[in-house]
C-alpha cells in the first residue's frame, strides 16, 4: 500500500480510533465504582462537568491545555464527594436510581444555563485534542487501576464487593473506599469529557444523557468487570462494531440504524446471559475448554 | 387553577398506571425491569395496528393489547430474568439484560414501523369535552382516569383477596420461605410479570390515546419519571405507586404554573434524589429493605 | 529488438492517450442524513430528495460527460457517527462534495472535518443562525435560517391578524428549537410586540397541558411555538382541546404534512413560515412534486431542500466547466445565480448562506396554503 493510501486509511478511521479511546476511558469510569460493588450512573454528569469546565477555560482564559485537562479531572471529583456522602449509603439499585436522578438534574442544569447558551452549548471549540492524548489518558487510567488492583486498597475493594458487612467487621472503612472510587471514576469521566469536547468541536447538554451513561455501563459489562482492562475491551468492541456493521448493512441492504441497535442489544443480551464475565474472559474460557477436551481425550 | 388540577390528575394517573407495573416486579423480585417501557411502547403499537388495520373498535383493541402485553411480560421474564436467577450479581445483571431486551424490541419496532410519530385514527375515540367549573375536561381524559382507577382497584383486590395474590406476596416477602411452603416460585414470578406488563401495556395504549402520540421512543419520556414515582411511593408498594404517580403529576403541573416550565423535570428528579437521601423507603414503602 | 521497443513505445503512448478519450466522468456526492435516531423522520425525506435529484440530473443530460453518483450514509443523529461518516466520505470514498448532515448539532461537529479536508459541504437542513457557515469557506448552505424566515412571516401574520401581544412556547433542550426561540423572541422585540409569557418543554415531553394552561391564563393574542413536528401536532391538539383558539405560528419544525396528519382538525389555521412553498406553481416545483409522488413519497420541505442541494452542486459543476473536483465545485458555487429549483430562484449570499424567497403558509382544509 502506498503512503498516501495509508494516510487516507488513517484519516478515514481516525475518529473511530479516537472514540474507542474515549469510550474506553468512560467505561473505566463506570468500572471504578463497580469494582467495589456499587453501580453508579452519574458518570455522564461528571463528564459534562469536565467538558464544560475545560471549554469555559478555553474560551475565557489563555491557560494551556494541560491546565484545562487538570481542572476537568479535578472538578468532577470535587463534586463527587458531597454527592457520595449521602448517596453511597444506599444499596444496589437504589444507589443506581439516585445517581440517575443526579445525572438528570445536572443535565437539566446545563440546559438552563444561559452562560453556556443552554441547549445550544458551546460551539467552535478549537480542536486541541490529539489521538495520542486520548490514549495517554487511557493508559494513565489503566495504570492507576492496575496499581490499585494488586495493592492493599485493591484487596479491600474486592472484599467490599464480595460482602460489604463482612468487610466492615474486618475493619475496612468501606465508606471511605467507596467514596474514593466514586471520585476516581468521576475524574476519569471528566477527563474524557474535556478531551471529547476539544475533539468534536462542541459541548452540549444533549451529549450527557441517561442513554450515554447506559452505553458506558454496557461497554464495561460486555468487556467484563472482573479484570481492570475488561471495560476497555468492551469499549473497543462496541465502538468498532457499528463501523463494521455499517459495511455489512450497506451490502445487505438493511436499514443501518435499526440493525445496529438490534445487534448491540443482542450482543449485550448474549454476553450477560452466557458470558457473565464479559468478552475479556473469552481467552481464559477457551483455554479452559481446550484443556478439558485434551484431558477428556487423554483419559 | 382548576384546569391545572385536572391536568395534574390526568398526567398523574398515566404515571401511576406505568409505575404500578414497575413497582410490582420490583416488590416481588427486587429487580428493576427496564424493559417495562418497551412493552409499554409495543402494546401501544399493537393497539394501533388492531384499530387501523383490523378495524377493531377501541374498546376491543385495548383488552387485546393488554393481554398481548401480559404475554410479552412472560417472555421478558423467560429471556432476560429467569436465566439469571440464582446468580450473585442478579440485580445488576437483570438490569442490564432488561436494557438489552428493550434495545432489541425498540430496534424491531423501528425497522417495522419507522421513526415517525403515529396516532390513533380520529374516529376511534370520543373527542367531546365538558366544562366542569372553570376547567375543560375531555371525555377521553375521564375514560382514561376511570380505567386507571379500575386497574388499580382490580390489582389491589387481586393481591389482597385471591390465592395468586397471596402467593405473590409470599414470594415478595421471601422466595426461599415461599418455596419451602410449596409455592411454585417460578410460576408466581411469571404471573407477576404478566400482571406488571399488562398494566404497562394499558398505560402505553392510554398514553398513546391521551397525547396523540405513538412512536418507538415514547417509552423514554416515561421511563425515568416512572423511577421517580416508584421511589417516591415506596418500592414494592402498589398504593404508594398510585399515590406517588398522582402526586408527581400534580407536582410537575404546579411547578410549571408557579415556578417555571424549565424546572419541571428538574423537580421530578430532585424529588427522586431527596427521597432517596432522606427517606429511602418513600411514602408507603416498608421499612425493611431486602438485603442486596 | 529495436522494432519491438518502438512498437512497445508506440503502444505505451497509445495507452497514455486513452484517458483523454474518456467516457463519462463520475462525480461522487456523499449524503449524510439521519436515517436513524431522533431526526430520522427528516432524514427519510432527505433521502428521497437526493435520490430523485441525482436521477433527474443524470437523466436530463445537463452535465455533459459527467455522471453523478450518490454515496448515502446514516449519521445516526449523532456527532460521533457524523464525524466518522464525513471522514469516510473524504478519505475513503473520495467524494467531491457532501450534502448534510441533517441536524445543526451534528453539523457543528462534522463540518469542520470537511473544512479541514477541503471538501465542500452543502447544508440542506441546518438552520442554526451561527456556527454553520462560519466554520469556513468550504461550508455552504441551502436551507434558510430561522432568522431569514421568521421575521418576514411575523410581518405577514401581523398584517393579517393584527395582534397586540404574544407568548412563546419552545423546547429548551434541543439546539434547533432553542435557536428558533431566540429568533422568535428577537423578532417580536424588534417589531415592538410585548411578550406576555414564555414557557418551555423538553424534547421528550408529550404532555403540554400544564404549559398551555399557564399561557392561556395570560391571555396572549398570538402564540409562537418552536418545536419539532412530533411535539408540534401534540401542542396544537392539546391547545385546541383545552378550548383555546389563539392564533398559532410555528417555526420550521411545523413544516411537515405530519402536522396535519397527527393533529387533524386542530391544525386548521396554524401558520408556518416556510422556506418551501409547496403550492407554488413554478414548473420546477411542480415537476419535483410529481416526481416524488411517482416514487410514492409525499414530499416535505426537507425533501425539497435536499433535492435543491444536489441541483446546486450540479449547477456548480456546470459553472466550473463540467469539472467535478472539490475546488471546482467550490468555485462554481460562487457563480450560482437565480438557479431554478423547487424552492424558487436560488443564489448564494456572500456569507455562503442560501437566498431565495420565503413564504408564509397556513393550514386550510388539511393542507398548507399560502397566507397572503
Amino acid at each position: 500500500m502506498s503512503l498516501e493510501s495509508l494516510q487516507d486509511l488513517w484519516l478515514t478511521y481516525q475518529s473511530t480510533v479516537a472514540f474507542i479511546g474515549l469510550n474506553g476511558l468512560l467505561a473505566l469510569s463506570v468500572y471504578t465504582t463497580l469494582s467495589c460493588g456499587q453501580l453508579s450512573l452519574a458518570q455522564a454528569a461528571f463528564m459534562a462537568i469536565g467538558a464544560y469546565a475545560s471549554a469555559i477555560l478555553t474560551f475565557h482564559t489563555q491557560a494551556p491545555f494541560a491546565v484545562n485537562l487538570a481542572v476537568a479531572t479535578l472538578a468532577p471529583a470535587l463534586v463527587a464527594i458531597p454527592l457520595g456522602l449521602p448517596v453511597l449509603r444506599l444499596k444496589g439499585v437504589f444507589l443506581a436510581i439516585a445517581t440517575i436522578g443526579f445525572g438528570e438534574v445536572v443535565r437539566i442544569f446545563f440546559v438552563n444555563l444561559d452562560f453556556t447558551n443552554g441547549a445550544l452549548g458551546l460551539t467552535a471549540v478549537p480542536q486541541r485534542t490529539s489521538v495520542w492524548m486520548i490514549y495517554a489518558a487511557l493508559a494513565g487510567a489503566l495504570f492507576v487501576l492496575w496499581r490499585i488492583r494488586g495493592s492493599r486498597v485493591g484487596y479491600a475493594l474486592e472484599a467490599i464487593r464480595e460482602d460489604e458487612p463482612a468487610a466492615r467487621t474486618m475493619g475496612i472503612h468501606a465508606a471511605r473506599y467507596k467514596l474514593a472510587m466514586l471520585a476516581l471514576g468521576a475524574s476519569f469521566a471528566g477527563l474524557a469529557g474535556a478531551l471529547e469536547a476539544h475533539y468534536t468541536f462542541m459541548v452540549a447538554p444533549g451529549t450527557y444523557s441517561f442513554t450515554r451513561v447506559v452505553d458506558m455501563l454496557v461497554y464495561a459489562v460486555v468487556g467484563g468487570t472482573s479484570v481492570f482492562y475488561g471495560p476497555v475491551v468492551g469499549a473497543t468492541f462496541l465502538t468498532a462494531l457499528p463501523e463494521v456493521l455499517r459495511e455489512i448493512s450497506s451490502r445487505v441492504g438493511l436499514a443501518p440504524g435499526p440493525l445496529r441497535l438490534f445487534v448491540n442489544g443482542v450482543v449485550l443480551l448474549l454476553v450477560i446471559l452466557f458470558l457473565p464475565e464479559g468478552i475479556s474472559s473469552l481467552p481464559r474460557r477457551v483455554r479452559a475448554w481446550l484443556r478439558a477436551r485434551r484431558e477428556a481425550h487423554a483419559a | 387553577m382548576g384546569q391545572q388540577i385536572v391536568n395534574g390528575l390526568f398526567l398523574g394517573s398515566i404515571y401511576a398506571l406505568f409505575a404500578l407495573g414497575y413497582t410490582l416486579v420490583f416488590g416481588v423480585l427486587d429487580i428493576l425491569n427496564l424493559a417495562h417501557q418497551a412493552v409499554f411502547m409495543i402494546c401501544a403499537y399493537v393497539a394501533l395496528v388492531l384499530v387501523v388495520h383490523l378495524h377493531m373498535p377501541m374498546f376491543a383493541a385495548l383488552p387485546v393489547a393488554v393481554l398481548a402485553g401480559g404475554l410479552m411480560g412472560i417472555v421478558v421474564d423467560r429471556v432476560a430474568f429467569k436465566p439469571l436467577r440464582g446468580r450473585s450479581d442478579s440485580n445488576i445483571a437483570g438490569l442490564i439484560s432488561s436494557i438489552a431486551l428493550a434495545t432489541i424490541l425498540e430496534a424491531a419496532v423501528l425497522q417495522v414501523f419507522g421513526p415517525d410519530v403515529e396516532r390513533f385514527p380520529f374516529g376511534a375515540v370520543p373527542t367531546r369535552s365538558l366544562k366542569i367549573g372553570g376547567a375543560v375536561v375531555s371525555e377521553l381524559q375521564i375514560v382514561i382516569i376511570a380505567i386507571a382507577l379500575a386497574m388499580l382497584l382490580g390489582l389491589t383486590w387481586l393481591l389482597r383477596r385471591t390465592r395468586l395474590g397471596r402467593r405473590i406476596r409470599a414470594v415478595a416477602e421471601s422466595p426461599k420461605a415461599a418455596r419451602v411452603l410449596g409455592v411454585d416460585v417460578d410460576r408466581v414470578i411469571a404471573a407477576s410479570f404478566f400482571l406488571s406488563s399488562a398494566l404497562g401495556a394499558a398505560a402505553g395504549v392510554l398514553f398513546g390515546l391521551a397525547f396523540n402520540n405513538v412512536a418507538p421512543d415514547m417509552g423514554r419520556s416515561v421511563e425515568l419519571k416512572g423511577l421517580a414515582v416508584i421511589v417516591l411511593g415506596g418500592m414494592g408498594s402498589m398504593p404508594g405507586a398510585a399515590l406517588a404517580g398522582l402526586a408527581l403529576g400534580l407536582l410537575e403541573v404546579f411547578t410549571v404554573a408557579w415556578i417555571g416550565s424549565s424546572y419541571r423535570d428538574a423537580v421530578a428528579f430532585g424529588v427522586l434524589f431527596l427521597v432517596l437521601v432522606l427517606r429511602p423507603r418513600g411514602l408507603l414503602g416498608s421499612a425493611a429493605l431486602r438485603e442486596a | 529488438m529495436f522494432p519491438t521497443v518502438r512498437f512497445l513505445a508506440a503502444a505505451a503512448l497509445a495507452l497514455l492517450a486513452v484517458p483523454t478519450l474518456s467516457v463519462a466522468e463520475t462525480v461522487k456526492i456523499g449524503a449524510a442524513f439521519s436515517l436513524t435516531g431522533n431526526a430520522a423522520a427528516y432524514g427519510a425525506q432527505q433521502k428521497h430528495g437526493v435520490q430523485a435529484a441525482i436521477d433527474d440530473v443524470n437523466k436530463s443530460g445537463k452535465l455533459k460527460g459527467v455522471t453523478l453518483e450518490l454515496v448515502l450514509e446514516d449519521d445516526g443523529t449523532s456527532k460521533e457517527q457524523g464525524i466518522a461518516v464525513f471522514q469516510r466520505f473524504i478519505n475513503r470514498d473520495k467524494v467531491s462534495a457532501i450534502i448534510g448532515p441533517t441536524l445543526s448539532t451534528t453539523a457543528t461537529a462534522a463540518d469542520p472535518i470537511a473544512q479541514q479536508g477541503k471538501t465542500p459541504v452543502v447544508a440542506v437542513s441546518n438552520t442554526a443562525a451561527k456556527g454553520i457557515t462560519d466554520i469556513g469557506d468550504y461550508v455552504w448552505r441551502v436551507s434558510l435560517t430561522e432568522a431569514q424566515v421568521i421575521p418576514s412571516a411575523l410581518k405577514v401574520a401581523q398584517a393579517k391578524i393584527g395582534f397586540k401581544n404574544a407568548a412563546i412556547l419552545y423546547g429548551n433542550d434541543d439546539v434547533f428549537t432553542k435557536g428558533g426561540f431566540d429568533v422568535m423572541k428577537a423578532s417580536l422585540e424588534a417589531a415592538g410586540i410585548p411578550i406576555v409569557d414564555i414557557q418551555t418543554f423538553a424534547t421528550k415531553d408529550r404532555d403540554f397541558n400544564a404549559q398551555l394552561t399557564a399561557l392561556k391564563a395570560k391571555n396572549p393574542d398570538f402564540l409562537m411555538v418552536s418545536a419539532l413536528v412530533e411535539q408540534a401536532a401534540a401542542i396544537v391538539s392539546q391547545a385546541r382541546q383545552l378550548g383555546w383558539n389563539v392564533p398559532i405560528m410555528g417555526g420550521n419544525g411545523f413544516n411537515s404534512p405530519k402536522l396535519m396528519a397527527n393533529a387533524g382538525p386542530a391544525a386548521e389555521g396554524v401558520m408556518v413560515g416556510t422556506a418551501w412553498n409547496k403550492a407554488s406553481a413554478d414548473p420546477a416545483n411542480q415537476a419535483f412534486i410529481a416526481g416524488q409522488k411517482a416514487r410514492g413519497n409525499d414530499p416535505d420541505q426537507f425533501c425539497a431542500q435536499a433535492y435543491t442541494g444536489v441541483l446546486v452542486i450540479a449547477d456548480a459543476i456546470a459553472q466550473a466547466g463540467m469539472k467535478g473536483g472539490r475546488d471546482d465545485i467550490k468555485a462554481g458555487f460562487l457563480k450560482v445565480k437565480d438557479l431554478s429549483t423547487p424552492l424558487g430562484k436560488f443564489s448564494f449570499l456572500p456569507s455562503r448562506d442560501g437566498s431565495h424567497a420565503a413564504a408564509v403558509q397556513v393550514v386550510k382544509g388539511g393542507k398548507f396554503e399560502i397566507l397572503q
